[in-house]
């Protein structure tokens, strides 16, 4: 028994962290909302280099032939610093229901981004930057090219994450030989482990800003009021953690419990991307009210990610019935 | 990261749920806040000793079996899932033990640990003080040394020494610089409690059992050696043992999950299936319980690789606590009417119930622990 990520698999991760501290600031953040494209190919390119986005795909398609305890970490750096576009999705749910196809070289090199709409979802998540989407049909998945279909955008609460409806979806595309649940589940624990990530980050914000901002005379962290506040996201956050890192674990393993332990992991990152992102804003006061301040572009990817691939209310209804027995 | 257990955690664990299933005592022994009860809990000890259970990850000359923090939560889950009575010995053998082992002189290690590993010596620990609860820092109980240098000479009064009533020995820390103030000049000191000029008055808890007591100190002589750690060092000894209060080994996960276990159990027994409310909340603190193992064998891997758990134990302690008094509430939520009879079949949750409550309040009550988290794991400006 042995619960930690290997010597690689950290040293990967505090690399990515390192480039996207260096390259991938807020300030580059604010610069995509603004250019409206919900994307950054500078990013992404330096993602494929590095081998971020086929962590997931075997050798033979060109890819670093791991597995989701190896990638679980990557994804949450990239949620970190909130990498806009369908990283996670491409990287997990892409590499998994892409293998061994033609697309799997381009997930591998860049070209091919992927997007997925598994759970019926209404607004379909960047449709305007993915090659590819993936849809479900009965218990199987479907990969249609988007430039085939007609996309109608709706605005939505995070510019990083720009949506749209589909239409002309009913036929054409190919059926991929993949379990339609395995994908579901791997994007509800990418989108989890994203998650904790975002909200390590709202933590770190907040708490440089309580350092920071002085009132009666001392820094409002010093209040205790202000203390607690923190002290409880942070125990949220803390314990979705091994949640989320035990859900790769299963993934990886095929284990029996594999869908009750991502929707576990996915319950609990929500919630705890919720309680932080509430209470960054509490203690930013007003400015955290603006659209100036960094924390926006974070909270509202957490609040865009919270009901993304199922919110917690059905993930725990998942785990009732695992635990409980189906009602 | 492998979670699966290897053949030699595997057989550990066997081993351990064979000696529990062949002794573990079939009918639950009287609460140990009783004088009988404490004496039962006392040979029930005695007994796990003999099957070098009592003490497991202590060095096997002391009586352990030098488990690993990992064997110790495997034995900790067969524990727990065996029914097995509550642990009357843990002052010593989890919290004092393991500081007379970092601490200890070789002569302290001889003299306490066998009879601690044994419970022919139970021990109540004395912290706090009428003025000095959460503000530990403001003991006034003092120690002044004998004129020949040989004995401390204690007077003051020390509350809520939990098993004090019936135990053997006690620990705690005494002002042995008159001049000092705070964390300065603090001794941590051990004696009998049979000790010519100590008083031990018992106090009723909430559920009426006498699981505390006041200690009163009138020119109580204990010889110098009994010092743990060096005079002067009390706070940092304390805040060592404290740690291990706090951190994995008062409260191992495998007791709330055999709680929750029990309460999903209650809940398919006679639970309402329509009542997605409890249901959902049932659920919830399956995943708290789950998740609060996982954060422990993530802890405890981290140990056994070297790292270091600091502050971040105060994580667990909210955690825990909060966890066992959610659980029970539900539970007497689902019990209804029965959920108010201090007798019959459901006594161990209304009991269970009363118990939980304190988790908030002993070893440091949650505030502080959200204190500590907020100045060194947060690294927020001191108040
Ligand atoms: C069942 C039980 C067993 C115990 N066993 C032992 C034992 O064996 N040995 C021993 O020495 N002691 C024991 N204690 C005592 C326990 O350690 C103290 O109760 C605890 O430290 C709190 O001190 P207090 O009761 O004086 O409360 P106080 O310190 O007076 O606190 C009262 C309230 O004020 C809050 N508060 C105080 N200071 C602050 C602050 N700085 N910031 C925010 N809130 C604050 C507290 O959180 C609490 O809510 C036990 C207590 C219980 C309930």
């Amino acid at each position: 028994m042995k619960f930690s990520f290997n010597h690689d698999q950290q040293q990967f991760a505090a690399g990515l962290r390192e480039m996207l501290e260096r390259e991938f600031t807020a300030a580059h953040l604010r610069g995509v909302w603004e250019s409206g494209t919900g994307h950054d190919p500078a990013v992404w390119a330096r993602l494929a280099d590095m081998g971020v986005l086929s962590m997931m795909l075997p050798e033979s398609d060109g890819g670093m032939g791991g597995d989701f305890v190896d990638t679980v970490l990557l994804v949450e750096e990239l949620g970190r610093a909130a990498v806009p576009g369908p990283v996670f999705e491409t990287m997990t749910v892409g590499a998994l229901a892409l293998r061994g196809t033609t697309w799997a070289s381009g997930v591998a090199d860049g070209s091919v981004a992927v997007t997925a709409a598994l759970m019926g979802e209404r607004y379909v998540p960047h449709t305007d930057v993915a090659a590819l989407v993936l849809l479900a049909d009965h218990q199987s998945v479907r990969a249609l090219e988007t430039a085939q279909l007609q996309t109608e955008s709706v605005e939505g609460i995070d510019h990083g994450r720009r949506l749209a409806t589909l239409s002309g979806t009913d036929s054409g595309g190919h059926f991929l030989a993949v379990d339609l649940n395995e994908v579901i589940d791997a994007g509800a624990l990418a989108s989890a482990a994203y998650l904790l990530g975002l909200s390590s980050r709202m933590l770190a914000i907040a708490g440089d800003y309580a350092r920071d901002r002085r009132q009666f005379g001392q820094p409002i962290g010093s209040f205790q009021a202000v203390k607690h506040l923190m002290a409880d996201a942070l125990l949220k956050v803390e314990f979705a953690r091994p949640a989320v890192y035990r859900a790769a674990w299963s993934h990886a393993t095929g284990a029996d419990t594999r869908s009750r332990d991502v929707s576990m992991a996915k319950a609990l990152a929500s919630e705890a991307a919720q309680k932080a992102a509430r209470s960054a804003l509490q203690v930013h006061g007003a400015i955290g009210y603006t659209w100036e301040c960094d924390l926006q572009l974070f909270m509202k990817k957490a609040w865009a990610l919270m009901p993304a691939w199922g919110n917690a209310s059905l993930h725990r209804r998942r785990v009732s019935d695992a635990v409980l027995g189906q009602r | 990261m492998d979670l699966t257990e290897t053949p030699d955690e595997q057989a550990f664990r066997a081993e351990a749920r064979a000696w529990l299933e062949a002794n573990v005592p079939a009918e639950p022994l009287p609460s140990f806040d009783t004088a009988e009860g404490f004496e039962l809990h006392r040979q029930w000890e005695a007994k796990l000793y003999e099957g070098r259970w009592s003490a497991v990850s202590w060095p096997a000359e002391y009586g352990g079996r030098d488990a690993d923090y990992l064997k110790w939560l495997i034995f900790e889950e067969e524990y727990w899932r065996s029914g097995a009575p509550g642990r009357v010995s843990q002052n010593g053998i989890f919290l004092l033990g393991p500081t007379i082992i970092e601490v200890g002189t070789p002569e302290q290690k001889a003299r306490f640990l066998p009879a601690m590993a044994r419970s022919d010596e139970i021990w109540a620990q004395a912290w706090s003080e009428p003025d000095a609860g959460s503000d530990m820092a403001s003991i006034r109980s003092k120690g002044t040394l004998s004129a020949d240098g040989s004995e401390w000479i204690l007077n003051g009064q020390k509350i809520w020494a939990s098993r004090a009533a019936w135990a053997d020995w006690c620990f705690g820390i005494f002002r042995t610089d008159p001049e000092s103030s705070r964390h300065k000049g603090l001794t941590f000191i051990l004696m009998p409690l049979d000790t010519p000029g100590i008083t031990v008055r018992p106090i009723a808890q909430l559920d009426g059992d006498t699981g505390f007591a006041e200690i009163f100190f009138d020119d109580v002589r204990v010889p110098v050696e009994n010092t743990l750690g060096g005079v002067g060092n009390g706070w940092s000894v304390a805040m060592a043992t404290a740690g291990f209060e706090r951190g994995v080994s008062l409260r191992s996960p495998a007791r709330f999950n055999v709680a929750v276990e029990r309460l999903i159990k209650l809940w398919i027994r006679i639970g309402d299936p329509d009542d997605d409310t409890m249901r959902d909340a049932v659920t919830d603190l399956w995943m708290q319980a789950e998740g609060y193992r996982l954060h422990t064998y993530m802890t405890v891997t981290k140990l056994l690789e070297g790292g270091h758990v600091g502050s971040e134990s105060s994580l667990n302690k909210i955690f825990w606590s909060e966890m066992d008094v959610r659980a029970h509430e539900l539970a007497l939520q689902l019990l209804g009417p029965d959920a108010e009879r201090m007798d019959g079949a459901h006594q161990r949750w209304v009991d269970g119930f009363l118990f939980s409550l304190s988790g908030p309040i002993y070893a440091g009550t949650n505030e502080i622990q959200r204190n500590i988290i907020a100045d060194r794991v947060l690294n927020l400006p001191r108040g």
